[in-house]
């Protein structure tokens, strides 16, 4: 794609979700909403093939269906309420529909179909914007509607959405829809501290882009789409190997790491609300989620995964610039120390 | 306390900065220096523990313990030596490094005042481990071994997670210096008794308690050696340990709570020891002498009396050095026959007649022969379950005889008798090797002079 018009279209993306997140009138958060949704659409579709525009077409439908889902509760909220400014949204129907609405967006069950397919059908860069940058501007409304949320949905959603992220990713070997998984999985998480404490859920999701980002990173640095072509990196770079096996082990939420630090804080805040089985069930669902991460790191990172003899002896092309891997790999892996001064960031 | 953790958390540093015919004279030579500064740990003036800052302290029974992960950090080093030496530099460094991250990790757990900060270290100590069984592993069986070994006991601690936050909410805080002088009686309610079902099954999951010990088998015979002794000798004792020390703020449900757990621990014990007699596998009877005796310990520290929680120190710190020169001995075998089984390599007295001399002590102290401070474990435990009821004097008996024939088992089938007649020619027992026995035997028979220290609290 020409550069330029690239550049433009990222921007437009860039300024769809800032717009979202500024707003104060939720006819501007509907526009940001769109104007991100219809600048996405190339990004998805750089590569120019059948399977990138139905994946692209997908996102298309469920977005908009999402979006005019959000334009009926605003304007069920006017109604009820006669004003436009963001605050609680005071009717309960319009609160369960705005809920719907962007649980469509973020990809939460029972909403969640589109997000293995999409993120599989496009390349591995636009797959990152997807699964990071697109889940702020819908994570920014409910912080900011989080008051007014109908407990029950939102808790069924999140625990609904960790049971699927979990065992919909135990067959998988596209890694692409092994990451989509992982996000449901986390959105989940995210999802269900938010009416208790809004803070965690920023602090989650801040957690979780950055052991994204670094995922996605190493994963075009080795251009592996599947479990098998990553298998191979030991032949190329083993240091990546032990990358992507700190950075699977704090996905999956494994003490010391700072993966750990959102689900411990999360479980903490539930724990002192006095709900006890849900954290308790939250917490072993996500060792399903461990579980395939497991295996990754079985075929990376700790066996050589046997390989055709002319592996070892493959062209080293240039390498790919990988922006940032350093000290994303740090913040992945050791910010538990942490913990104290990120958990009353607000 | 930091006097320890520092340079342990140096020795990574020292590992990569050395040069090839250095590093391992390096790394055993510091580690050793660092068990002598633990020594001085051991003076403890009163049953009250030696608080060094809010975050560490130690008590007489941590610091037993503390002394057995600092000691076998240079005997782990020199017993990986061998099966390392045809790997390429890096590796043998990234080795260390895991060996020295798990016992960082280690330290701070045995002596962390906070109950959160014993959790995620305790966690913590999982993922080096991991690492060693499934990367330096010897066969394809260590891959299940370590889905085994880490899903075990992620499903028993997630909700001991849960159960120390909500002790927080209630008590107000989980500082364990505290809790003892604040603990109150646990109402009863069906809440509370799952409050004891979570923060109990984390620990026996770890001990293993008999009908979840499926994972010890699997995990301490794919280890490498160095896996195998830590796993043996350290972190079934970080089971022992949390056992004992959050069972001050379960009771009254202990009385009753506990009856199941010691019926499988009863019932467990004289089932693994049999399974031990039928073995081929020579690490494989190890392990699973290692539940048997390990199942004495739960069952010491259910009946929570003084003399039992005595016994189960003695026995926690005589089995980690036991069951550590056990695994030593065994792979002395496996690096000459590069087999487990223990037929394949018979005779070795008539061979090596000096390491035939330290599989006997190995094996007597295994069956606790008086007066080894197995046997003062042993004893104190049996005396106190006889006293909590008599009819266990009967499976505790049958215990011991059993766990008698088979350490006389293993040690006939390995040294006595007509030398197989493929091993007549191997190599002879390096010096390494039998230092690194008598270091193993030397504290061991140090400590039945003065089994004092290794007591425990209630002395």
């Amino acid at each position: 794609m020409n550069p330029l018009i690239f550049t433009t279209i990222l921007m437009t993306v860039l300024l769809g979700t800032m717009i979202v997140m500024m707003s104060s009138h939720w006819l501007m958060i509907w526009i940001g909403f769109e104007m991100n949704l219809l600048a996405i659409i190339p990004i998805l579709m750089k590569k120019y093939n059948p399977r990138t525009m139905e994946a692209s077409t997908k996102y298309f439908l469920t977005q908009a269906t999402a979006s005019m889902l959000l334009m009926m509760a605003i304007i069920i909220n006017l109604m009820h309420s006669g004003q436009w400014t963001i605050t609680k949204v005071f009717n309960p129907t319009a609160s369960i529909i705005m809920t719907s609405a962007l649980a469509m967006k973020l990809g939460l069950t029972p909403f969640h179909f589109w997000v293995p397919e999409v993120t599989q059908g496009i390349s591995l860069t636009s797959g990152l914007i997807l699964l990071t940058w697109q889940k702020l501007a819908p994570m920014s409304i409910l912080y900011q509607i989080s008051p007014s949320i109908n407990l029950n949905i939102l808790l069924t959603m999140a625990v609904l959405s960790i049971l699927v992220g979990g065992w919909g990713g135990l067959n998988q070997t596209q890694l692409r829809k092994i990451m989509a998984y992982s996000s449901i999985a986390h959105m989940g998480w995210m999802t269900a501290v938010l009416v208790y404490n809004p803070t965690l859920t920023m602090l989650n999701m801040l957690i979780y882009i950055m052991m994204t980002l670094t995922m996605f990173m190493l994963f075009i640095h080795s251009s592996s789409t599947t479990m098998l072509s990553l298998s191979h990196t030991w032949n190329k770079t083993p240091l990546t190997t032990t990358l992507i096996l700190i950075t699977l082990l704090s996905m999956g939420g494994l003490p010391p790491l700072s993966g750990f630090m959102p689900k411990w804080m999360i479980i903490q805040e539930l724990t002192k609300n006095s709900s006890i089985i849900l954290p308790t069930l939250m917490a072993i669902m996500a060792l399903l989620n461990l579980y395939f991460y497991m295996r990754l790191t079985y075929s990376t990172s700790l066996t050589m995964f046997p390989s055709t003899n002319n592996m070892k002896m493959k062209w080293q092309f240039e390498t790919k610039r990988i922006t940032l891997l350093p000290p994303l790999i740090v913040m992945s892996s050791l910010l538990l120390p942490l913990t104290p001064m990120l958990s009353i960031l607000d | 306390m930091l006097k320890i953790i520092i340079p342990t958390i140096m020795l990574m540093p020292l590992t990569w900065l050395s040069k090839k015919n250095m590093i391992w004279i390096n790394t055993t030579t510091y580690s050793l220096l660092i068990s002598l500064i633990s020594l001085s740990l051991l003076n403890q003036p009163s049953n009250n523990s030696l608080n060094f800052s809010l975050m560490f302290f130690s008590d007489p029974l941590s610091a037993p313990l503390l002394v057995l992960t600092t000691w076998l950090l240079p005997l782990m080093l020199m017993a990986s030596q061998h099966h390392l030496s045809k790997e390429p530099l890096i590796r043998k460094k990234l080795y260390i490094t895991m060996l020295t991250m798990l016992q960082t990790f280690l330290i701070m757990t045995f002596t962390a005042t906070e109950l959160i900060s014993f959790y995620i270290l305790f966690e913590a100590t999982l993922v080096p481990t991991l690492i060693i069984i499934t990367r330096w592993g010897n066969q394809t069986e260590r891959l299940n071994a370590g889905l085994y070994f880490l899903f075990y006991t992620l499903m028993g601690s997630l909700p001991l997670l849960v159960a120390l936050i909500s002790i927080q909410n209630l008590t107000g805080s989980l500082n364990f210096l505290l809790i003892q002088y604040w603990n109150q009686a646990l109402p009863d309610s069906w809440s509370n008794i799952f409050l004891w079902l979570a923060c109990m099954m984390a620990f026996m999951v770890k001990m293993p308690l008999y009908g979840l010990h499926l994972w010890l088998p699997k995990a301490h015979v794919e280890a490498p050696i160095a896996g195998s002794m830590v796993l043996a000798a350290i972190l079934l004792k970080l089971g022992g340990y949390g056992m004992l020390r959050i069972t001050t703020m379960l009771n009254p449900q202990t009385s009753f709570m506990a009856y199941p757990f010691l019926m499988l621990s009863l019932w467990g014990m004289i089932m693994t020891s049999s399974i031990c007699l039928r073995q081929t596998d020579l690490k494989s009877l190890i392990a699973y002498s290692s539940v048997s005796h390990m199942a004495l310990v739960i069952v010491a520290v259910l009946i929570q009396t003084p003399w039992s929680y005595m016994g189960a120190t003695a026995l926690m710190i005589a089995h980690g050095l036991t069951s550590s020169m056990l695994f030593c001995l065994a792979n002395s075998n496996y690096e000459r026959t590069h087999s487990r089984t223990m037929i394949l390599a018979r005779g070795l007295q008539t061979l090596l007649p000096l390491m035939a001399a330290w599989w006997l002590l190995a094996s007597l102290t295994n069956l606790a022969l008086p007066p080894s401070i197995n046997l003062i474990g042993e004893l104190f435990v049996v005396m106190s379950s006889f006293s909590w009821s008599n009819i266990t004097i009967i499976l505790m008996g049958a215990n011991i005889t059993i766990t008698a024939l088979y350490s006389l088992y293993m040690l006939i089938t390995t040294q006595r008798g007509k030398y197989t007649h493929h091993v007549n020619s191997i190599k002879p027992s390096f010096t390494r090797e039998n230092a690194l026995m008598a270091l193993h035997m030397t504290p061991l028979l140090l400590l039945s002079l003065n089994p004092k220290i290794i007591l425990g609290f209630t002395y």
